[in-house]
């Protein structure tokens, strides 16, 4: 099945088991040819992460081998993995954001940036950057450089270093649709350069668009090997989940009433100041799901902020079933009947030291239904609830009594998203609610969302997955630089046109 | 009370166990000071024991000690728990034993003289936390910066108060001393007052607090996570202001402990030389009981024991500052564990 391709890197029978027992890998053989894209496909939790740190050194396995460029290689830290000329960028990037992009991509070589090589490794830097179209401003600090560009950093550092295989974690997960073309721009020219990339992903779409060939892992074993051209998003999703994925979700007829939350003339200012939402209009109606649109950092953030009553608008008006919640702190808004799910949901809606029974009453401690007598907490209650809400909203975790922090992404979610929506609110605002999650959670997610709908209660959906944009939503609205430019019936939204008014472009 | 803790009990086992490794490594390494020195480790290390616990009279030393370290290290926890490092307890102390002197000068019968005391020392310690807490809350000043200011400040501020309105008439070395019927009953020997029981049930109301009330619960969520209390809705300066309050109350009632409940002078002298140093101990004891107000109450009797066996083991000829290097070795082995990890949390 596999191509007769010189081999870059394989591994034999690879199995990892962690200090506490958990066993992320088992048996795992892999092989990546060289001058392929390689794309490693599962859940949260199917161990993509485990293999690839310890293909780039920074784990090692409890047993099994791995052959680079058929030469047995043991590498017991990333920097001797470099050597062997594999490297890893990951998700969350390690840069140093005070230093310049130069400063980082030399950070750790020999090479002094004020010292005298430093102009001939510019020069290979920019020669680099420019053989694999990846332009850099190497004298901007990185804190002053958006998220594609800190990846390109990352990439260029990698290359600095003689790499042969890049190992890419979730490339795309933090940037816009330009950059995501840039950067498979970029991964196809290193592909002619003759170097191997390995592009971990959940993103079927992209697995499909950018890979050669796809391993497909599941519960720490492969599930399915596949050459990517005879593959579909069906097959690649019954892999992953190991069962089908129902992605057309049938979307009921609306019964839009009356409207609930009225936003009018609204202004945001963001957190250096600019105006970041510049006076937007709408309004959400019971029974149905109003989607925002929108490549993110165009004002959605601060919306979303305005809307829960953590940012103060600069101007406008927020009504909320009538009443002004314009000044309104979150505690006050909470008052009302609303569920507010955060964009961030391990910073903003979970504390993640804090059990799930703590979790699953964090804004509601309050509530005579979770008190004793007196003023104390019924921990018997609270314990009771969050059993109830593991129950119906079908969360993986051993038991109410479990850290937060141990469950993987898309049952943390559900954490949240029980939480805000067990007690029926007539408004929800769901932001990126499925950002990261696995295939199965999103699904659930999705349809619990329809649900509310369906029930009769209004949702505002914040999302920059046009995909769900458009599978869920009843009226479409398109966020671009701090304005809704365009809101219509979904009828009307097709993806094509929603797609060119994301880049700002008007038919 | 059910014995609900919700979160962090599962961790208790193993605490435990890092924290008797870690004194085993104390008394190691001490050992082999002393060693070094030419002193009989295992002899002294038994004087030690000796001097604390060795008989009832040691051991209401070792527990006098404790009472008071009890409470100032109640201080440091509740801090920690809201996500601050309070280390104001020192300076709060010296104005709770101010305080508790002062209120002394008011005569009330059937022990009423007492409660007295108590409610001065508290709320002189709650109001001494203000400054700290309006700075951080309206100013974003580091609380670190604002308690070591405010200790200071303590520090002067009651040598003054004593000179100026506190003196003993008829001695000038230390204020009056607070009158039998206002002091903590005695236990067992003059040693030992009910203090100790004081200090236990203020450890027992503060657990309470933060993991059965709501308002705990919120402080507890706002030291692991600002952001998501504030999205669920908490304005985060109420728990903070309650952290510092509280905080202030107890090292306050440290004070009132310290001289109402501890054997001579029942007063202060005028450099404050019988105060200092038991709010910074107190921190230390926090760091040995994990922060949590339950184990405050082992890792006072802990640091008390090694302050009462001092005297014993200076009988062997090794001088009191090898014992004081003796144990800050065994405080600090004791204590890193939980330094590391809050220290690698911060730098989460």
């Amino acid at each position: 099945m596999q191509s007769l391709a010189e081999e870059a890197l394989r591994t034999a029978a690879i199995s990892k088991t962690y200090p506490d027992g958990t066993q992320a890998l088992r048996g795992i053989d892999f092989r990546l040819a060289k001058g392929e894209v390689h794309g490693l496909l599962g859940e949260n939790g199917a161990g993509k992460t485990t293999l690839s740190k310890i293909l780039s050194g920074i784990l090692r396995p409890t047993s099994g081998e791995i052959f680079i460029r058929g030469q047995k290689a043991e590498a017991r830290h990333p920097k001797e993995a470099l050597k062997l000329g594999v490297g890893m960028v990951h998700q969350h990037f390690t840069l140093v954001r005070d230093f310049t992009a130069f400063e980082n991509i030399l950070l750790g070589t020999r090479v002094n940036p004020k010292g005298s090589g430093a102009a001939r490794a510019r020069q290979e830097i920019l020669d680099l950057s420019k053989q694999v179209g990846l332009s850099v401003h190497l004298d901007t600090k990185i804190e002053d450089l958006a998220l594609g560009a800190q990846q390109r950093v990352e990439i260029l550092k990698m290359l600095y270093r003689k790499v042969d295989v890049l190992i890419l974690d979730e490339p795309t997960s933090s940037l816009t649709a330009t950059e995501t073309t840039e950067l498979f721009k970029a991964i196809r020219k290193l592909k002619e350069e003759g170097k191997s990339a390995i592009f971990i992903t959940h993103k079927l779409n992209e697995v499909l668009e950018i890979c050669d060939q796809i391993t497909v892992l599941r519960h720490g074993e492969v599930s399915g090997r596949t050459e990517a051209s005879k593959a579909d998003r069906k097959m690649l999703a019954r892999m992953m989940v190991g069962r089908d994925v129902v992605f057309d979700l049938v979307r009921g007829p609306s019964r839009p009433a009356e409207p609930i939350l009225e936003v009018k003339d609204l202004m945001v200012k963001g957190n250096r100041g600019e105006e970041a939402v510049k006076g937007i209009s709408f309004e959400v109606r019971k029974g149905e799901i109003f989607g925002v649109a929108g490549v993110e950092g165009n004002g959605q953030t601060e919306l979303e902020e305005a809307l829960c009553g953590i940012r103060k608008p600069s101007r406008g008006t927020i009504r909320l079933a009538g009443a002004d919640i314009t000044t309104l702190n979150t505690g006050q808004i909470r008052k009302h009947s609303v569920g507010l799910i955060p964009e961030d949901r391990r910073q903003m809606g979970l504390v993640l030291d804090m059990t799930v029974a703590e979790n699953s009453i964090l804004g509601r401690e309050w509530e005579v239904r979770f008190r004793g007598r007196g003023v104390a907490l019924a921990w018997v209650k609270i314990r009771a609830h969050a059993s109830r809400l593991i129950k119906s909203f079908e969360i993986l975790v051993k038991g109410p009594d479990s850290p937060a922090k141990s469950m993987s992404g898309g049952n943390q979610q559900k954490v949240v998203v029980s939480r805000e929506l067990a007690d029926e609110p007539d408004f929800v605002m769901a932001a990126q609610p499925t950002r990261g999650l696995d295939v199965g959670a999103t699904d659930y997610i999705r349809r619990l969302l329809l649900k509310t709908r369906d029930s009769g209660k209004a949702v505002l959906l914040l999302s920059a997955d046009l995909d769900e944009v458009l599978q869920l939503s009843d009226v479409i609205g398109v966020m671009y630089e701090g304005k809704l430019i365009e809101v219509g019936p979904a009828e009307q939204m097709t993806r094509h046109r929603v797609g060119l008014l994301m880049g700002g472009v008007r038919e | 009370m059910k014995a609900a803790i919700p979160s962090g009990a599962s961790g208790i086992l193993s605490s435990l166990a890092e924290s008797v490794f870690a004194a085993g490594v104390g008394f190691l390494a001490s050992g082999i000071l002393l060693a070094v020195l030419g002193k009989d480790p295992i002899k002294a290390f038994y004087y030690l024991f000796e001097g604390s616990f060795g008989n009832v009279t040691n051991i209401t030393i070792t527990l006098a000690y404790a009472s008071p370290l009890i409470l100032t290290a109640l201080t440091f926890a509740i801090g920690v728990r809201a996500g601050l490092f309070n280390i104001g307890a020192e300076g709060t102390f010296y104005v709770g034993a101010a305080a508790a002197v002062a209120a002394s000068f008011v005569h009330l019968p059937f022990g009423l003289g007492l409660l007295l005391i108590l409610i001065a020392a508290g709320a002189a310690g709650a109001a001494w936390s203000v400054p700290a807490y309006l700075l951080k809350s309206y100013r974003g000043v580091h609380e670190v910066i604002s308690t070591i200011m405010m200790n200071n400040i303590a520090l002067f501020a009651m040598q003054f108060v004593v000179l100026d309105y506190l003196l003993d008439p008829t001695r000038s070395d230390k204020s009056s001393s607070i009158p039998i019927d206002a002091r903590f009953p005695v236990l067992i020997s003059p040693n030992l007052s009910y203090a100790i029981f004081f200090a236990i049930l203020v450890c027992l109301g503060v657990y309470y607090y933060l993991w059965q009330t709501p308002g705990g619960y919120e402080l507890r969520a706002v030291g692991l996570n600002p952001d998501a209390s504030k999205f669920s809705g908490v304005n985060p300066r109420k728990p903070m202001l309650y952290a510092f309050l509280l905080g202030g109350i107890t090292a306050g009632l440290g004070g009132a402990v310290e001289v109402a409940g501890t054997f001579t002078p029942f007063a202060i002298y005028t450099g404050l030389s019988n105060l200092v140093n038991f709010g910074f101990n107190g921190l230390a004891v926090a760091l040995i009981g994990r922060n949590h107000p339950l184990a405050c109450v082992v890792a006072g009797v802990f640091f008390g024991a090694l302050q009462a066996g001092a005297s014993s083991v200076q009988i062997l000829g090794i001088s009191f500052e090898i014992v004081e290097v003796v144990e800050g070795m065994i405080v600090f082995a004791v204590a890193a564990p939980q330094l590391y990890h809050m220290v690698r949390s911060r730098m989460k």
